[in-house]
């Protein structure tokens, strides 16, 4: 299957390559394409004129010109409605690294069979109900919750401490929903290691502490920081666990847009706060292109 | 030997294995507890309940509007799914199988929706649905739904098109068949698979899209994700646990479709 798979590859990948060897007609060179224009047609009707247009209203509505841009960098309540969309974003990245690493690194050395288990559970959670694990934090976190309880009950506290409706709960539901999100790259990296390498290094004198910073480390880097920077540009457009578990003095940037059309009817500042949005994810999006190693429609490098 | 966990060493090994359990149950723990708490006694969902009852679940079911909402979420998802099946399928043949040039730059265009945050895509879709007056339909609904759904049914297709060896479609066309027959009796069959985990994931995602619907709504149309999210925000209401277990159990059905397709798939290879 795998001599296939190489065979269809490499068949592709001079005629893709574009017109070296001789000129196609245009019809040969277009060959296929129209098959094409169903999708590109609902996505031209669909969602890329509405995206346009909804870009285009930052710098025309209310008066066109910058002055939503101005605003949004001016007014200290938009600040620090950024501020917490980055801060929140890159704490998310980071205890998600924390905790999805050694998961993924037990997944890959586990016997067979507890390690697809670990896999089913990383994946159910994955696969439930956005909504209902969000809820599901919001009461396991509320004042009267488990979780309060639980510390209480431990003496780590006093009195139940406020874990919802602030930053602390946006960042234990974000947390939680991503963590998926660095596991499964991360483990592809871990299980594509050769375990010789690492016997070399041990071998060779390393201690296990120089072996894991050393050798293991930088091998897993390409997942570390593709899933990292999933995380990160998926956190900062994530809507319903910051709106459910977060207050209302500490917005976001997508609960913002939202707040700003649905409350404000103010058009023009919510596009220029979803340009700023859109401009930042596909920068992201496009480094964690570089990132990968192939391109999935790609041909054979 | 860091990847090997004999050759670990025991304080290493036991420290790895803590954490993830610790980890593992973290990930488990709202799942569980919500499945438990719909069978809780309590109204304000004290835990442990006091008591064990399925009256939420009565409340759920007799309550016409839980229902309507439940069962307009499933039809939005199964025109969405045909609806992206359909579309998907072409393109992924023309990504798949075309000559042409900038197929890399189609190709990151198709899978765009994923990337733009879905709160972008509700507002802009909202103001174009407000203009022409349609929000708050079904069309609406699915529309907006098979945008974000698209770019699963494009990849999982192509993925199970790029193994598919089009020789035998090509040896079907010199068998005598025409090559729409090739492609149906041969070529859709062999890539059914593909077709199928396209169908689920692009059926998962309309069942639980929240920011779209929640755009989309109205008060005479609303899905089930619409209908927890505005009782939500009133209060935390157990209705509300039974409403996220069934969510639960549908996502837990469609994984293990998707795990017995993956079996009979790599049984088949």
């Amino acid at each position: 299957m795998k001599v296939a798979i190489n065979a269809l590859q490499n068949a592709q990948g001079p005629g893709a390559a574009g017109g070296v060897a001789r000129r196609p007609g245009l019809g040969q060179r277009w060959k296929g394409s129209r098959n094409l224009l169903p999708a590109l047609l609902f996505l031209g009707l669909f969602f890329f004129v509405p995206l346009i247009g909804l870009l285009l209203r930052g710098v025309l509505e209310p008066v066109p010109g910058l002055g939503n841009y101005e605003q949004l960098f001016a007014n200290s309540a938009y600040t620090r409605v950024l501020v917490n969309t980055f801060s929140v974003a890159g704490l998310v990245t980071v205890i998600s690294v924390l905790l999805g690493f050694p998961l993924a690194w037990a997944i890959t050395l586990v016997p067979r069979g507890w390690g697809r288990w670990l896999l089913n559970i990383v994946l159910l959670s994955m696969w439930t109900s956005l909504l209902a694990r969000t809820y599901s934090w919001l009461v396991l976190l509320q004042s009267s919750g488990v979780v309060n309880k639980v510390l209480m009950a431990l003496g780590i506290i006093d009195a139940p401490i406020e874990m919802v409706h602030n930053l602390t709960g946006v960042v234990i539901g974000m947390s939680y929903i991503m963590i998926p999100f660095i596991v499964l790259p991360l483990q592809a990296t871990m299980h594509a290691i050769d375990p010789m390498v690492l016997q070399a290094g041990s071998i060779c004198g390393a201690s296990p502490w120089t072996n894991f910073w050393k050798v293991f480390l930088p091998l897993c880097r390409s997942g570390l920081f593709s899933g990292a920077l999933m995380v990160f540009v998926m956190s900062l457009g994530y809507y319903v666990t910051p709106a459910l578990l977060g207050g209302a003095q500490n917005m976001m940037l997508p609960e913002f847009i939202i707040q700003q059309v649905q409350s404000f009817l103010n058009w023009g500042m919510a596009s220029a706060a979803a340009a700023l949005l859109v401009a930042i994810t596909l920068v992201l999006f496009y480094l964690y292109l570089k990132l990968q190693p192939e391109s999935p429609v790609g041909n054979a490098r | 030997m860091l990847l090997s966990p004999n050759a670990m060493g025991r304080p290493l090994r036991t420290g790895l294995y803590l954490t993830t359990g610790v980890i593992a149950a973290f990930l488990l723990l709202p799942v569980v507890f919500i499945v438990l708490l719909s069978f809780g006694s309590s109204q304000w969902l004290v835990f442990p309940p006091p008591g064990w009852t399925l009256k939420w679940y009565g409340q759920f079911f007799s309550n016409p509007e839980w229902m309507d909402a439940a069962l307009a979420s499933l039809k939005v998802a199964v025109l969405t799914t045909i609806a992206a099946v359909a579309l998907g399928l072409p393109t992924a043949f023309a990504l798949v199988r075309g000559r042409f040039p900038g197929r890399e730059m189609l190709y990151g265009l198709f899978t765009l929706p994923m990337i733009v945050p879905l709160v972008i895509i509700a507002v802009a879709v909202y103001a174009l649905f407000l203009k022409l007056g349609y929000t708050g339909t079904l069309f609406a609904f699915v529309v907006s739904h098979v945008i974000v759904a698209l770019p699963f049914t494009i990849i999982s297709i192509i993925n199970s098109l790029k193994l598919f060896d089009q020789s035998i479609e090509d040896a079907a066309v010199i068998c005598g068949a025409s090559r729409l027959q090739a492609i149906f009796k041969v070529t859709f069959p062999a890539i059914r698979p593909g077709m199928i985990a396209g169908g689920l994931f692009a059926f998962l995602v309309s069942w639980d899209e929240v920011v779209l619907s929640v755009m989309m709504a109205s008060p005479d149309l609303q899905t089930l994700p619409v209908k927890m999210w505005t009782t939500l925000r009133q209060d935390l209401s157990p209705v509300i646990a039974v409403a996220s277990t069934l969510l639960i159990g549908l996502s837990l059905f469609v994984m293990f479709i998707a795990a017995a397709l993956r079996r009979r798939a790599e049984a088949n290879a």
